[in-house]
């Protein structure tokens, strides 16, 4: 803060925002540059290519389109598309699932409760869970997802406990409610963190106003969740798609070192995905602005 | 709820009575919440196991008769290899806490500068940022390798390090934070003379603390549980991981044995994620609600 005595002429002020701006990012950029974009880039080479590896290193030959000819036409490229086309399913019915039920425990998170702390860090536990050893060492025995409710006994456990008919509904739910509740961690965390932002005074006003919690619920929370809403779906589906267990993933590294396709046709099916991803993503924001949109007009 | 709403209280969140309309709401919370603790119980319980219990069918949840021998199999094998154990632990200690530290203050400056500075190059860096979320970790890892080789890097400590520094995932979720402070703070703050590291510092750094712990659990997550860049980037056992080392360890013995083994292994590799959990997910989920951000 001592610069007031020395003197010296003021960049411009477009110039030093640009500096200033650049210098924070710079350490950020260059990792980013050399650890993930160079090899992302490298791999869209390599996937125009036959690539063998072996002892003596790696050689690349240029093979124009051929390896996206072969994802498209071979039997192991099958496989991949219909894994990829499995997971574009199951985004359309877990994203849903897992921000409503997100919205839905974020705000009963930001009640006032006996326990809140202890509740909300429960809640957040997933994010320990979904990564970490433990999912390993349920993969492990063969149950990622959700044939894991039944190797820890809870199907059982459900199947003693209550009749018949009551049985299978409540086991249907926990299958799936086992995959929701492991991918929205972070998600009650960032709907958390916006309803915090919401001023209490606003829903004594609309509720001196006459509204009750469903009016509050629809023209105050939703409002304000609006945002956070569309980065928790791009982070859902970022999450579900990137999750080392997910089916195209294992394609892709399975076709890595295999003799008939090769590290060439892996970095194609990578490609594939990828479009499909961001495609997938396209279409989800896009549906939700143009929610957005509809919304605001009425 | 009329009541409880009227009793203010700016530091505690947790109300000092219990109140009947608290009821509704820990009606869905509590049995969702046992639920959530399932696959924790799960991982103590299937520790302790003895062996014809880990083997039974059906699969048994909770355990029957606890037994130690998982354990002790684990530390048997460990005695028996060249380098101690606490090797492995120190580099991972090492390595965990240099990717945490560092990879907090880049991705921070970078959400900082992102967010709320101006200038040439912020939107294409966002766009590419978010286009790199979503490529897949597991496509790159040979031109990673690569790249890694051509540095010179293969067998270097540091490679335990470097490419965790600048996470897409990171940056994302600091950024939609850094968006949630009102433009106005920062503008006030440069008002009163404050220069833009000192925004950072003293504005920016405390209001994102709950994003700040997040992320530092899930590089947590990312760099203690893995293996793989031992594996890959790594020939000198003196500078592999105690991930690496506790996933060697189960699969050189008997596939009999070793199913107990990996389930004391992997309950002592997830203690330190529990413990960590513990120590910041106060911070997660508190700091957002009176610290000014409105």
């Amino acid at each position: 803060m001592n610069e007031s005595g020395r003197i010296r002429r003021p960049l411009k002020r477009e110039k030093r925002m640009n500096l200033v701006g650049w210098s924070m990012l710079l350490p950020w950029a260059f990792g980013f540059l050399v650890f993930t974009l160079y090899p992302i880039l490298s791999s869209f080479r390599y996937s125009l290519s036959e690539v063998i590896l072996d002892g003596a290193g790696i050689r690349v030959t240029f093979v124009g389109l051929e390896n996206y000819r072969a994802a498209f036409s071979s039997a192991a490229g099958f496989a991949f598309l219909q894994s990829v086309l499995d997971f574009a399913l199951e985004v359309l019915f877990k994203v849903p699932i897992i921000t409503v039920f997100a919205i839905i425990i974020a705000v009963l998170l930001n009640q006032k409760i006996k326990l809140r702390g202890f509740f909300r860090a429960i809640y957040f536990l997933p994010v320990i869970i979904a990564s970490g050893p433990v999912i390993n060492q349920l993969a492990s025995q063969g149950a990622a997802t959700i044939p894991l409710v039944e190797q820890m006994g809870i199907l059982d456990f459900i199947n003693r406990t209550f009749a018949p008919a009551l049985a299978r509904p409540i086991a249907g739910v926990f299958d799936e409610l086992i995959v929701i509740l492991w991918f929205s961690g972070v998600q009650i965390l960032l709907f958390i963190a916006a309803l915090q932002k919401i001023d209490r005074s606003v829903y004594e006003a609309a509720m001196i106003d006459g509204a009750g919690p469903w009016e509050s619920f629809w023209k105050i929370t939703m409002p304000a969740l609006a945002m956070m809403v569309r980065v928790s779906v791009v982070f859902t589906i970022i999450n579900l798609a990137t999750f080392s267990e997910n089916p195209a993933i294992q394609h892709i590294r399975s076709n890595m070192f295999a003799l008939e396709t090769g590290f060439g046709f892996s970095s194609a099916i990578a490609w594939i995905y990828f479009v499909a991803l961001a495609l997938i993503l396209g279409i989800a924001v896009g549906a939700l602005s143009a929610f957005g949109r509809k919304k605001a007009r009425t | 709820m009329k009541k409880t709403k009227s009793r203010f209280q700016a530091t505690k969140i947790n109300p000092k009575r219990f109140h009947p309309a608290q009821f509704r709401y820990l009606a869905v919370l509590l049995p969702i919440a046992a639920f959530m603790i399932l696959p924790l119980i799960f991982i103590f319980n299937h520790a302790f196991k003895p062996f014809e219990e880990l083997f039974a069918y059906p699969p048994r949840f909770f355990v029957n008769r606890p037994t130690l021998s998982n354990f002790t199999n684990l530390f048997a094998v460990t005695g028996s290899s060249g380098i101690p154990m606490s090797r492995y632990l120190f580099n991972s200690i090492v390595v965990t806490i240099l990717v945490i530290a560092v990879s907090v203050l880049i991705s921070t400056m970078a959400g900082y500068a992102l967010s709320k500075l101006h200038f040439k190059g912020k939107k294409a860096i966002n766009e590419i940022n978010t286009i790199a979320l979503m490529f897949v970790g597991v496509a790159v890892t040979i031109p990673r390798y690569l790249v890694i080789e051509k540095l010179g890097l293969i067998d270097n400590f540091l490679i335990h390090v470097l490419p965790y520094l600048a996470v897409p995932v990171g940056l994302f979720l600091v950024k939609q934070f850094i968006d949630q402070i009102p433009g106005e703070l920062i503008d006030a703050a440069r008002v009163d003379g404050a220069n833009d590291w000192q925004i950072y510092q003293k504005i920016v750094v405390p209001l994102v603390k709950p994003a700040i712990a997040t992320i530092m659990i899930l590089s947590f997550q990312s760099v203690w549980n893995s293996a793989d860049t031992s594996a890959t980037y790594i020939n000198a056992d003196v500078k592999k991981t105690f991930a690496f080392y506790m996933g060697t360890l189960t699969t050189n013995t008997s596939a009999v044995e070793s199913q107990g083994m990996a389930a004391a292994a992997s309950l002592i590799m997830f203690i330190p994620n529990l413990v960590i959990f513990i120590i910041m997910q106060s911070k997660v989920m508190d700091t957002m609600a009176h610290s000014g951000i409105k």
